[in-house]
């Protein structure tokens, strides 16, 4: 699993580059629009253990984040899982807002809460929510007729039971959407460091912007790439264990 | 009379044909009863107006307010977070554990009482099924279908249990066996296509119990009456 998207990443990333020096040598373009490999090697040699740390900032932020997010969005699609008014405005809202680009909300954050880790959190959890809650709202919403109906008619169910037949039934669909978050998470930290945070690796982004430094900006995606994918693996191996603990049958997955 | 169905017309949601027109029936005493007609004619769509699951068609339903109705079919499954036996328990009544045991046995569900309901077989399911609906406080259970693709000897035997078992209450078995709901019911509720007049007729059973030897040309002269209303 880890070799497959660490080498997945390193194809696509190495493809890149190499388009990259291609357009810099099939129109002499100076080391100073697109470095040459040698400047490459140099500046991640300069700045790899501050990238790392800063890398380090942002995945630390974007975990919290995804965590504070599944946590939302679990209470909130169980609150709006029923067809009465409340569920229903929570629906109604819930699609109506993931239709707007959350990420243009941001300079309000920064300028409310500063520059600091609250504002960076805040972004993450709120772009990589929406789709989780979407997500969500639809499973816990759809009945497992062939499953309720016994309890239902015994009048057995309650709401726990519910979400749990729900959840239960759904838990790839669900283990999946979480993990397809999870970049989104990452996505959000980055960007809120890019706006306005003062750390991380979408600061250190910001900065190699304003020094015109592809070379930076080469590094930095590198070790975006690789820790989102070991954040990726691990959610896929989270996943698995909760299944196998739970006695769900596997499924071929990729 | 536990139950009676008057002038009962429906037609689906977003549907244009009807499905019932003025039908009528009746199930008056105690026992095991069949439901019988060819696929489609609408015998699972009766059974839920029956036990209350739809609503929206015209007529009227006439089962005393407290009597309990429950409609199985063999589409349900059990979740699958714990296993078959730690499943039945749960939703068994305290007084009815010595019942659960009983029926285990019956219906020869000893062997996989530790396995989960994905890893049994379609019978072995259909029978862990009907185990626990029997297992709820019940005037009348509606199987629809519960016994497809359990062997006919166990088949059989969990019918003859039943009939012993519950002697005193109402059972509405849906099959397309017209062998098996010849044998078994008492009174068989033959449905037919909408365009025949009356939609449903009422048909003798030979309600066997499985301790007399069975009398085979009344066995035939029932199965060719029901076949022939059909």
């Amino acid at each position: 699993m880890l070799p497959k998207r660490i080498s997945q990443f390193l194809i696509i990333y190495f493809l890149g580059l190499g388009l990259l020096l291609a357009v810099k040598y099939g129109f002499s373009l100076s080391d100073y629009v697109i470095p040459g490999i040698a400047d490459i090697q140099q500046t991640a040699a300069a700045v790899f253990g501050r990238y790392l740390r800063a890398v380090l900032d942002t995945l630390g932020v974007a975990v919290i984040g995804h965590l504070l997010a599944i946590g939302m969005a679990t209470v909130v699609a169980i609150v709006g899982r029923p067809d009465n008014l409340i569920g229903t405005m929570i629906k109604t809202a819930a699609y109506n807002l993931q239709a707007y680009p959350i990420v243009a909300v941001a300079p309000i954050i920064f300028i409310l809460l500063g520059d600091g880790l609250p504002s960076r959190l805040l972004i993450a959890a709120i772009i990589c929510y929406f789709p989780l809650l979407l997500s969500f709202i639809g499973i816990l919403t759809e009945p497992v007729a062939s499953i309720e109906h016994f309890y239902v008619v015994t009048g057995r169910m309650r709401w726990q039971l519910e979400v749990k037949i729900r959840a239960f039934e759904n838990i790839h669909k669900l283990i999946t959407v979480v993990t397809g978050s999870a970049t989104l998470a990452m996505v959000g930290t980055i960007v809120a460091e890019f706006i306005g945070a003062d750390s991380g690796i979408g600061y250190s982004l910001r900065i190699a912007l304003y020094q015109s430094d592809i070379a930076k900006v080469l590094v930095a995606l590198f070790l975006i790439g690789v820790f989102n994918s070991l954040y990726l693996v691990s959610l896929e191996l989270l996943g698995l264990f909760i299944q196998k603990r739970m006695g769900v049958e596997q499924r071929m997955t990729q | 009379m536990l139950l009676q169905c008057r002038n009962i017309t429906y037609r689906y949601p977003h549907g244009d044909a009807l499905v019932f027109n003025d039908l009528n029936c009746r199930l008056a005493d105690p026992g095991f009863h069949g439901l019988f007609g060819p696929s489609g004619v609408g015998k699972s769509t009766l059974a839920r107006i029956i036990a209350g699951e739809i609503s929206g068609f015209a007529g009227e339903i006439k089962p005393p307010a407290t009597t309990a109705i429950l409609y199985s079919s063999n589409t349900e499954r059990l979740p699958g977070w714990s296993g078959v036996g730690d499943h039945l328990a749960k939703v068994t009544p305290a007084a009815r554990l010595p019942l659960l045991q009983e029926l285990i046995k019956a219906f020869d569900l000893g062997s996989c009482i530790d396995s989960r309901f994905s890893q049994l077989s379609l019978g072995q399911k259909n029978r862990a099924n009907l185990t626990r609906y029997l297992l709820q406080e019940f005037d009348l259970l509606i199987m629809d279908e519960s016994l497809a693709n359990v062997d006919e000897a166990i088949r059989k035997q969990i019918i003859v249990t039943i009939k012993k078992m519950f002697p005193d209450k109402y059972f509405l078995y849906i099959s397309h066996s017209v062998a098996e709901v010849s044998t078994f019911c008492a009174r068989i509720l033959v449905l037919r296509d909408i365009h025949k007049a009356p939609q449903l007729i009422e048909v003798a059973g030979r309600d066997h119990h499985g301790d007399t030897a069975l009398d085979r040309t009344a066995l035939e002269r029932t199965m060719l009456e029901i076949v022939n209303a059909a």
